[in-house]
């Protein structure tokens, strides 16, 4: 019983930090219709940020300060903050699947970066003894994962309300219209083009920040956290939980990584030991299906966009 | 807000429930659960398909020895599909819901080390991997991170660069290029082979770091061509080493090889062809044969219709072993008691036990009646240090027309003696 | 040093072309990024694979490592993937365009079949590494210091003879006049008689033939392994936008361009950012030209 519940307890947690990258993509994605391919790049920038920002000094490595945690997250989120806005600049004005390729690459560029740079990031060695915050006050791992749990929580709850807020604010209004119709958009005077960046700033800032959180609930991070196929498992969670809503972006977390993680049980227990490879190659091809079918038969997600109103209105 | 209410009433809950965990102090349920984590698919899935079928095989031999405390194991085998939040996840799951009593696991270091310090050294749970060689596996056990629970049973880098630069410094190779592959495995391997060459008289000419799964990798034998070397240290996998070295051969390169052990493998012979590779060596651990060695290799061969040479698949078999005459000695199925058990498996004074079934039913029989036992396994005698790293004599592998064969040992003696002329 | 990375560049180039050709046309016709090209590519070469397998690959003519045999496994892989692109259009992207789906959305859609096909290639043929024929190739000393193996001068040359044969389809024939039309404008194309949907098909065909036959040589000349198409597929489409979608010819300079730039660029900076190059390569271009070398400004 109690190991049910601590592995619920961790299983939420990823399925929380995961939940607020998905959260990011929303804002870019659902609202605003810009497409980022490369959401593991910022991921990766934010969690490498804060481990460099957080872990006690190295001999071997350049620039690990060991500065508090809430720097770390900080920091984190400025680096994405930057590193979104040096890419956006560049190619926001391309045409929406150019965009998507660029953004593809820069997220291959900033794997190999974080594999070569070896001074920096530690190379392929990956990034050891990144603190937990609060570790010391705690004397078990479960009551210690309980605490990171909730402070998770408590940084979702946070993103959601504030995207929230944003999206029904006139800038949020803004986003969609362009999303609509961006011809319609400029015509009312609007820059479509540094409304995009925004969203993809700010967006970006929360996929960082979920890297951070990823990095100190795991308190390691390598270069092999961030391959292209978690780009892909975010955005099977927003598609499945439909995309424009921050509820569905929260729920397609949860039912994605419920079965990518469900399913390796499952090929676990049913199949005989000489077919697991086979089964292995099954899930990821039923985690494929599930995204097209999602596409083809129910393309707004288990919740769609809710038709979303000014308060001014009426 | 009902959300965060709800939240903080289940980890209230939650909390309440908890109680000590010390209360689930294990009897020998059966069956006794082991977890394996290991990547089926993936870029390294063509490596561990076969690694897992090694794993299948020492439970299968567990089992019909008697299983441990008279229980059979239940062997839960999970695909962490190369990636660490995956590989983290399977390993929290086997810990905390199935209870497994240890854990083996996985290849990538990158995979293994967030496994580690996320999962099994805060659960108190022994990890023992086939294939992980991270230098910074020492370094978290000599800190205490990983409280002792990890071992693994492949020689680390540091002890297959140096052999490795042995056998080139042997064959007379002064200028060495060396092509590796850009992980923790290839850039450490490549660390200590510089330093040991310099020592023991030759020089790297060139070196390229390649990153896995490339369609090609001319440009990176180019850069070690070019420098005109006598020989070259290729540090790969089956699949990329193959590659490269048709590569390397097909461009007029000298045919003189240092290979790493993770190409001992039939494959990699087959797919380069034999007659190329007369002049290939490389180092492995284990002991040049022994009856616990081919013993091991004929029960793998019967089973698979494959051969045991291979990235792995001895040491896994190993890896296996080791967990499963560590339960059997344990006083009970806790993490500490298994922990400390792994330590009891090469007693000096102990009766030799080997691979296959009856010979784990005879270690079975010995540790009933308290008697000490002495594991010589696939890899031959499987010696733990302070840190869980393996240490031991190492084997000069070599290919003659097409087949794997031995060139000469280096004795635990002759590996000492090496270590000291170049660490000083 | 120099020579042979300029060699091996035009020949990875040739490969990564024909790759190219397929996404230039999926960009232009079918009108979206398609991220499930480099498994198409996979399954092609693994179609290959199974005839020679069962058939075989020939008894090899002169320096080369396969006979003629060898050809009618290219028709097979080309007709198989040219085939399963259609029938994926058909299951998948057909009905997400009957809904006037976004055209992003079928970029996403394209990431999922990607991984179905990947998968399924792993299924059907398992995790190891396949060569069509084991025989290692010593390459010939061309130009002082620039080595290449003969199988590599005929996949050379069958690109080039499959580029020009393609491009006079595309000059000369009612079907290419039909595509080009439908490049410029699909509406208009309908008004004027195209039929739109069988046009459609042929393009399909046509991006997972070529993609097949650049599959088979990629095989061909180093191995076959279940993720060869997908670790193949930003050189692709960095080839194709650099010579700006559309292009037949801007698409095989954009991938000799590509070549040539991973291959170059280990002279200057470490190996380990090869794979880096075509996409920074394609930034550049980008940033001064957003529309690609040779394409044309498009309104959106």
């Amino acid at each position: 019983m109690i190991g049910i519940v601590s592995y619920l307890v961790f299983f939420l947690t990823v399925v929380l930090i995961f939940g607020i990258a998905c959260l990011g993509l929303n804002l870019q994605w659902g609202f605003t219709g810009v497409f980022n391919a490369g959401v593991v790049a910022f991921y990766a920038i934010g969690a490498y940020t804060h481990a460099i920002i957080t872990a006690p000094p190295n001999p071997l490595l350049i620039a690990n300060l060991g500065l508090p945690w809430p720097v770390g997250v900080l920091g984190a989120m400025a680096a994405a903050a930057l590193a979104a806005l040096i890419v956006g600049i560049a190619t926001v004005r391309l045409r929406g699947d150019y965009l998507a390729i660029a953004t593809f690459g820069i997220a291959v560029t900033v794997q190999l970066i974080t594999l070569n740079w070896q001074s920096l990031t530690g190379g392929s060695l990956g990034f050891t003894s990144i603190p937990r915050p609060l570790a010391g006050y705690f004397d078990g791992q479960l009551s210690y994962n309980i605490f990171f749990l909730g402070l998770v929580a408590a940084a979702t709850v946070l993103v959601y309300w504030a995207l929230e807020r944003v999206v029904r604010s006139p800038w949020g209004r803004v986003l969609r219209a362009i999303r609509e119709d961006e011809t319609a958009a400029v015509a009312l005077g609007k820059d479509a083009r540094l409304f995009r960046l925004q969203a993809f700033v700010l967006g970006s800032v929360i996929i960082g920040l979920a890297g951070a959180l990823h990095a100190s609930f795991i308190g390691f991070v390598s270069p092999f956290d961030f391959l292209p196929i978690l780009t892909f498992q975010i955005w099977t969670m927003l598609i499945v939980g439909g995309s424009g809503n921050n509820r569905g972006a929260l729920l397609g977390a949860l039912i994605v990584w419920g079965l990518w993680s469900g399913s390796g049980v499952l090929v676990s227990k049913v199949l005989p030991p000489e077919f697991q490879t086979q089964g292995a190659a099954a899930q990821s091809i039923l985690i494929g299906l599930l995204l097209v079918v999602m596409l083809v038969f129910k393309p707004r997600g288990l919740i769609g966009e809710e038709p979303v109103v000014s308060r001014h209105v009426g | 807000m009902r959300n965060l209410l709800g939240l903080t009433l289940g980890t209230a809950l939650a909390a309440a429930i908890m109680a000590p965990s010390a209360v689930y102090a294990q009897d020998a349920e059966c069956p006794v659960k082991v977890g394996g984590i290991l990547p089926l698919t993936g870029s390294m899935g063509a490596v561990g398909e076969r690694i897992a079928e090694s794993a299948q095989l020492a439970f299968e031999h567990i089992n019909e020895g008697g299983g441990i405390k008279g229980c059979p194991v239940e062997f839960l085998l999970r695909d962490d599909q190369g990636q660490p939040t995956v590989g983290v996840d399977a390993a929290k799951f086997l810990v905390e819901v199935e209870r497994v009593s240890a854990l083996t696991g996985t290849v990538s270091s990158g995979v293994s080390l967030p496994i580690l310090t996320s999962v099994t050294a805060p659960s108190e749970v022994v990890q023992i991997t086939c294939c992980s060689t991270a230098a910074t596996f020492t370094a978290l056990a000599e800190s205490g991170e990983s409280g002792g629970y990890f071992f693994r049973t492949l020689p680390t880098v540091k002890t297959q660069a140096y052999a490795s630069a042995k056998v080139a410094s042997d064959r007379g190779y002064k200028r060495i290029a060396v092509i590796y592959v850009n992980t923790d495995f290839g850039t450490g391997m490549v660390e200590y082979f510089k330093t040991a060459t310099a020592k023991l008289g030759g020089e790297i000419v060139a070196e390229a770091a390649f990153n896995e799964n490339q369609p090609s990798y001319r440009a990176e034998v180019n850069v070690g061509l070019a420098a005109n070397p006598d020989a070259v240290f290729f540090v790969a996998f089956p699949q990329d080493g193959a590659t490269m070295t048709r590569e390397w051969i097909s461009l007029g390169g000298p045919q003189n090889f240092i290979l790493n052990n993770a190409l001992r493998s039939p494959d990699y012979v087959e797919a380069v062809g034999g007659q190329y590779l007369n002049n290939a060596y490389g180092m492995d651990n284990a002991s040049a044969g022994g009856p616990t060695v081919d013993a091991f290799r004929d029960a793998f061969q019967a089973k698979y219709d494959a051969s045991a040479d291979g990235p792995g698949i001895a040491t896994q078999y190993d890896a296996a072993m080791v967990i499963g005459l560590a339960m059997n000695i344990a006083p009970d199925l806790s993490g500490p008691a298994i922990r400390d058990s792994v330590r009891m498996i090469q007693d000096p004074d102990g009766t030799v036990v080997g691979t296959g079934p009856e010979e784990f039913a005879k270690a079975v029989a010995l540790i009933k009646d308290g008697k000490p036992i002495r594991y010589v396994g696939a890899t031959g005698p499987v010696i733990f240090d302070a840190n869980g790293d393996v240490n031991g004599a190492a084997l000069i592998w070599n290919i003659k027309d097409g087949e794997l064969g031995v060139e000469n040992t280096l004795t635990i003696e002759d590996m000492n003696a090496l270590f000291t002329e170049i660490d000083g | 040093m120099i020579g042979q990375a300029i060699a091996d560049g035009i020949l990875t180039g040739a490969i990564i072309a024909l790759g190219a050709i397929g996404i230039s046309l999926s960009l232009q016709i079918l009108r979206f990024a398609n991220f499930g090209h480099g498994d198409i590519l996979t399954l092609g070469a693994y179609s290959a694979l199974t005839f020679t397998a069962v058939a075989t690959a020939g008894v090899p003519i002169g320096p080369v490592s396969f006979g003629w045999q060898f050809l009618v496994a290219i028709l097979i892989a080309a007709i198989v993937a040219g085939s399963a692109a259609i029938l994926i259009d058909a299951i998948v992207y057909n009905r997400l365009r009957s809904r006037n789906a976004h055209r992003l959305t079928m970029i996403f859609a394209s990431f999922g079949v990607a991984l179905v096909l990947r998968n399924l290639v792993l299924l059907i043929w398992g995790p190891d590494v396949h060569y069509y024929s084991r025989e290692l190739q010593i390459a010939v000393e061309i130009l002082p210091n620039v080595r290449v193996m003969p199988d590599q001068i005929v996949v050379l040359g069958l690109t080039f003879a499959v580029v020009i044969f393609f491009y006079l389809v595309l000059r000369l024939t009612r079907i290419g006049m039909a595509m080009r039309a439908m490049a410029e404008s699909p509406t208009l194309a309908g008004i004027c008689g195209v039929e739109i949907r069988k046009m459609i098909r042929i393009a399909w065909f046509i991006a997972g033939a070529l993609a097949a036959m650049a599959g088979t040589f990629l095989g061909l000349t180093v191995q076959l392994r279940p993720e060869m198409g997908f670790n193949l597929l930003l050189a692709v489409f960095a080839a194709a936008i650099l010579g700006g979608s559309g292009s037949l010819f801007g698409a095989v300079i954009g991938g000799l361009l590509v070549g040539l730039a991973e291959n170059l660029s280990v002279l200057v900076v470490p190996a380990g950012y090869k794979t880096a190059m075509p996409f920074l390569l394609l930034m550049l271009v980008l940033y001064i030209r957003p529309y690609g070398l040779f394409g044309t400004p498009e309104r959106h």
